[in-house]
C-alpha cells in the first residue's frame, strides 16, 4: 500500500508551516502525555509512590505522637499559649509528609532520563524537529502533575482521618490544600532538577539514586519538615534556616493550623524560585550538552 | 570499470576528487570527529570522510565495530557535533540548518528506541505528532505503517511484550511516519534472526523501490551491503577505504573463480593440460592454473568469461565433468583493501585497550 508520497510531504510542510508558533505547546504536551501514560501504565510505582506516604504519615504520627503531646502540654516552647495544643501531631506532620513525598518523587525524576538515555528514545526527541527545552519542560510538568496528585491524595486521606476523630484543623481548607498542592509540585519539581542533572551526567541509575537518597534525608531530617523549630536541638535550627525545605514545610502547616501566612508563603515560594532555577538551570546545562 | 572505484590508502597524499555534487543529497566533505578521551589521549573516531549520496540511492557504510559508521552517522542526522569539515544535506548546512534537516530525514538508532509502556500504535502515533503533523494525518499514516510492517494485530499491545523483530521494525515505522525523505539506518539488523533479518531487508528493498527512498545504512554485515546497497563505503580505523558498487568493489579485485572439473579417464592429465591451455587463451582470464580435478580460471567478469570457456571446450572436445563460478564477497574486498579479516577485528578494540593501558 503505497500513498502518494508527494502529497503527504505537501501537507506536512503546508502544516509545518502554519503551526510553528503553537507548535511548542503540542509538544510539551506530547511529552508530558507519554510520561503520565507511562506512569498510570506502571501500577507497581504508582501504588507505592502513594502508599509510601501514608505508611509514613501513620508511622511517625503514632510513634512521635505520645512524644511531641507530652513535650508540648504546656503549648510550644517559648510560644505564647500555656494550653495544651488544640491539635494532634499529625496536623504537624502533614505538610511535612507532603514534602517528604514531593521530595522522593524528585529524586525519582532522572531515572526515567538514564533510562530514555539508555534505551536510544531520547535520540527520537532529539532526532525529531521540536525545541530540546519542550522535552524536559514536558517531563517536568508530567512530575509536577504527579507530585500535585501524590500531595491531594495524602491531603483527602488526612480529612478522612478527621473523622475518625483525628484533630487535624484544615484552617484554610480546600483552597488551602490546593494551595499546598501546588507548593509540593513546584518544590518538587525545584528539586528534580539536582536528579535530572546527575542523571544527564552520569547517565547511571545507581548513581542518580545514591546522590539524591543521600540528600533527602538529611534535607527532611535536619529541616522543620517533622518537627515545628522550636523543637529543634539548636544546631538543627540554625540549619533549617537555609534548608529550603523549612520554608516550603512551614509556609504548608500554618495553611493547615492556622491561616494564611503571607510571610511565610512568599518565603517559600522565593525558597523554590530561588532552588528551583539552580537546580534547573544545571539540569538545562547538562540537557544541552547531550551527546556533545 | 575500475575507474569507478575511489580506494584511498592515504588520503592525505591526495585532495579527493570534487565530485559533481549536482543531484547530490548527502554531501560529506572531509570530516573529522575526534573524542577528548577519558584522559590525555584523544580519540580520531572519524579522519577526514568524504562521500556524497545521490537523490533516490541505497548507499551503505561497511566497516567493522569501532570503525567510525555510527559517529558518521549521528553526525549526519544532527545528533553529534562534528570536529572539522563540511556536511550538506538536501543543501542545508548540518550545524546551521539542523532544524530544517530533521524534518526530511528518518532515523532508526542502532539500539532500539521504542518505548516498552506504550502501545505499537501509541509509539508511531508520539513520532507523528512530535513531527507536527496533523492529528488526521498522523492517524491514516500509523495505521499505514502497521499494515505494511505486519504490527497490526498487536498493534494495541505494549511493545515491551513484542519479539526483538516486531520491536526492529515498529522502531523502522518510527522512522518514516513523517514520510522522510532520507532514511538513515544503523545497523538495523545487528541482532536479529536470520528470517527477521530478511523480512527487515524484503521491506528496505521496497521501500526504495516503490517510494524512491533515499536509504543511508550502516551495517557490519558484508551479505546485508551486496544485498541491499547500490554503492558502498569501506569504512576502517575512521577512513573510507574503498568505495563503488558491490559489483565493482569485487570486479576491481578480478577474482570471478571458475573451476572446470575434468571427466577421470585414461586421458585425464592430457585433456587437464590442454583444458589449460584453452583457459589461457580465453580473452579476460587473468590467471588460470591447475589442481588435482582440474582448472581453475581468474576472471573480472565470470558469466561472460565462463560461457566462452565452456564454448571453446567443447569445441576442442575435451570431456568437462563439472563447471563451477564463485564470485569473490566483500569480505576479500575487505581483506584487500585493509589486510584483515573483517571478523577478527571485532575483538580487536578490546586487546588495544589492555596495551594501552600497559604502557
Amino acid at each position: 500500500m503505497v500513498t502518494d508520497v508527494g502529497h503527504a510531504q505537501r501537507v506536512i510542510t503546508r502544516t509545518r508551516d502554519s503551526e510553528t508558533s503553537g507548535g511548542v505547546l503540542t509538544e510539551i504536551g506530547l511529552v508530558t502525555w507519554r510520561s503520565l501514560v507511562k506512569l498510570t501504565r506502571t501500577p507497581v510505582l504508582l501504588f507505592f509512590s502513594l502508599f509510601m506516604p501514608l505508611i509514613w504519615l501513620v508511622m511517625f504520627s503514632q510513634t512521635f505522637g505520645t512524644v511531641f503531646s507530652s513535650a508540648t502540654s504546656g503549648g510550644l516552647p517559648g510560644g505564647g499559649s500555656p494550653t495544651p495544643l488544640p491539635y494532634d501531631y499529625v496536623a504537624v506532620l502533614l505538610p511535612g509528609i507532603t514534602v517528604m513525598t514531593a521530595i522522593q518523587s524528585a529524586s525519582q525524576s532522572g531515572f526515567a532520563m538514564v533510562s530514555d538515555l539508555e534505551s536510544g528514545f531520547m535520540d527520537k526527541f532529539f532526532v525529531a524537529p521540536i525545541r530540546r527545552s519542550s522535552v524536559l519542560a514536558g517531563k517536568l510538568l508530567a512530575d509536577g502533575l504527579r507530585m500535585a496528585a501524590q500531595a491531594g491524595i495524602i491531603l483527602g486521606i488526612a480529612a478522612l482521618l478527621t473523622l475518625a476523630g483525628w484533630r487535624i484543623p484544615f484552617a484554610t481548607g480546600v483552597f488551602g490544600a490546593v494551595l499546598i498542592m501546588f507548593l509540593a509540585a513546584a518544590f518538587g519539581v525545584a528539586f528534580s532538577g539536582l536528579s535530572n542533572t546527575v542523571a544527564l551526567r552520569t547517565k547511571n541509575t545507581e548513581s542518580t539514586m545514591m546522590v539524591s537518597f543521600s540528600l533527602t534525608f538529611p534535607l527532611l531530617f535536619l529541616s522543620t519538615a517533622m518537627l515545628p523549630k522550636a523543637l529543634l536541638p539548636s544546631w538543627v535550627q540554625s540549619f533549617s534556616t537555609v534548608n529550603p525545605v523549612s520554608y516550603m514545610a512551614d509556609a504548608a502547616r500554618a495553611l493547615i493550623l492556622t491561616g494564611y501566612d503571607w510571610t511565610a508563603l512568599g518565603n517559600a515560594i522565593i525558597a523554590i524560585a530561588a532552588f528551583g532555577i539552580i537546580l534547573n538551570g544545571l539540569a538545562v546545562m547538562a540537557f544541552r550538552a547531550q551527546g556533545k | 570499470m575500475s575507474e569507478a572505484v575511489t580506494p584511498r590508502p592515504d588520503s592525505k597524499k591526495k585532495a579527493v576528487p570534487a565530485r559533481s555534487s549536482k543531484g547530490s543529497l548527502i554531501d560529506v566533505r572531509h570530516l573529522v570527529k575526534v573524542y577528548a578521551g577519558g584522559g590525555q589521549e584523544e580519540v580520531k573516531a572519524v579522519n577526514d570522510v568524504s562521500f556524497s549520496v545521490s537523490e533516490g540511492e541505497f548507499f551503505g557504510f561497511l566497516g567493522p565495530n569501532g570503525a567510525g559508521k555510527t559517529t558518521v552517522i549521528r553526525i549526519i542526522t544532527t545528533l553529534l557535533p562534528k570536529t572539522s569539515g563540511s556536511i550538506r544535506v538536501a543543501g542545508m548546512d548540518v550545524e546551521r540548518d539542523g532544524a530544517q534537516i530533521r524534518r526530511i530525514i528518518g532515523y532508526t538508532g542502532q539500539s532500539i528506541g521504542v518505548d516498552g509502556e506504550l502501545t505499537g500504535r501509541e509509539n508511531l502515533w508520539l513520532i507523528g505528532r512530535l513531527y507536527h503533523m496533523p492529528k488526521s494525518l498522523v492517524k491514516e499514516r500509523v495505521e499505514e505503517l502497521l499494515e505494511v510492517l505486519q504490527l497490526k494485530d498487536a498493534a494495541d499491545r505494549r511493545a515491551y511484550t513484542y519479539s526483538g523483530g516486531m520491536r526492529r521494525r515498529l522502531d523502522l515505522g518510527a522512522g518514516l511516519v513523517h514520510h522522510p525523505r532520507i532514511l538513515f539506518l544503523d545497523e538495523p539488523t545487528t541482532g536479529l534472526d536470520p528470517q527477521t533479518r530478511n523480512a527487515v531487508w524484503e521491506y528496505l528493498r521496497r521501500l526504495h523501490r516503490e517510494e524512491k527512498m533515499t536509504i543511508f545504512l550502516t551495517t557490519q554485515y558484508m551479505e546485508e551491503a551486496d544485498q541491499l546497497c547500490q554503492r558502498i563505503a569501506i569504512i576502517d580505523q575512521g577512513k573510507i577505504v574503498a568505495e563503488g558498487s558491490p559489483t565493482e568493489l569485487k570486479a576491481a579485485i578480478g577474482a570471478d573463480i571458475i573451476t572446470v572439473r575434468i571427466t577421470r579417464d585414461e586421458a585425464f592429465e592430457k585433456s587437464r593440460d590442454r583444458a589449460l591451455e584453452i583457459a589461457r587463451m580465453v580473452p579476460g582470464v587473468s590467471r588460470a592454473t591447475i589442481f588435482d580435478e582440474g582448472v581453475s580460471a581468474h576472471t573480472a567478469d565470470g558469466g561472460a568469461t565462463l560461457l566462452e570457456v565452456l564454448r571453446r571446450l567443447d569445441t576442442e572436445k575435451v570431456p568437462v565433468h563439472q563447471v563451477a563460478l564463485a564470485h569473490p564477497t566483500l569480505d576479500e574486498v575487505f581483506l584487500q583493501h585493509t589486510g584483515r579479516q573483517m571478523r577478527v577485528e571485532e575483538v580487536k578494540p578490546m586487546s588495544r585497550g589492555f596495551g594501552r593501558r600497559r604502557r
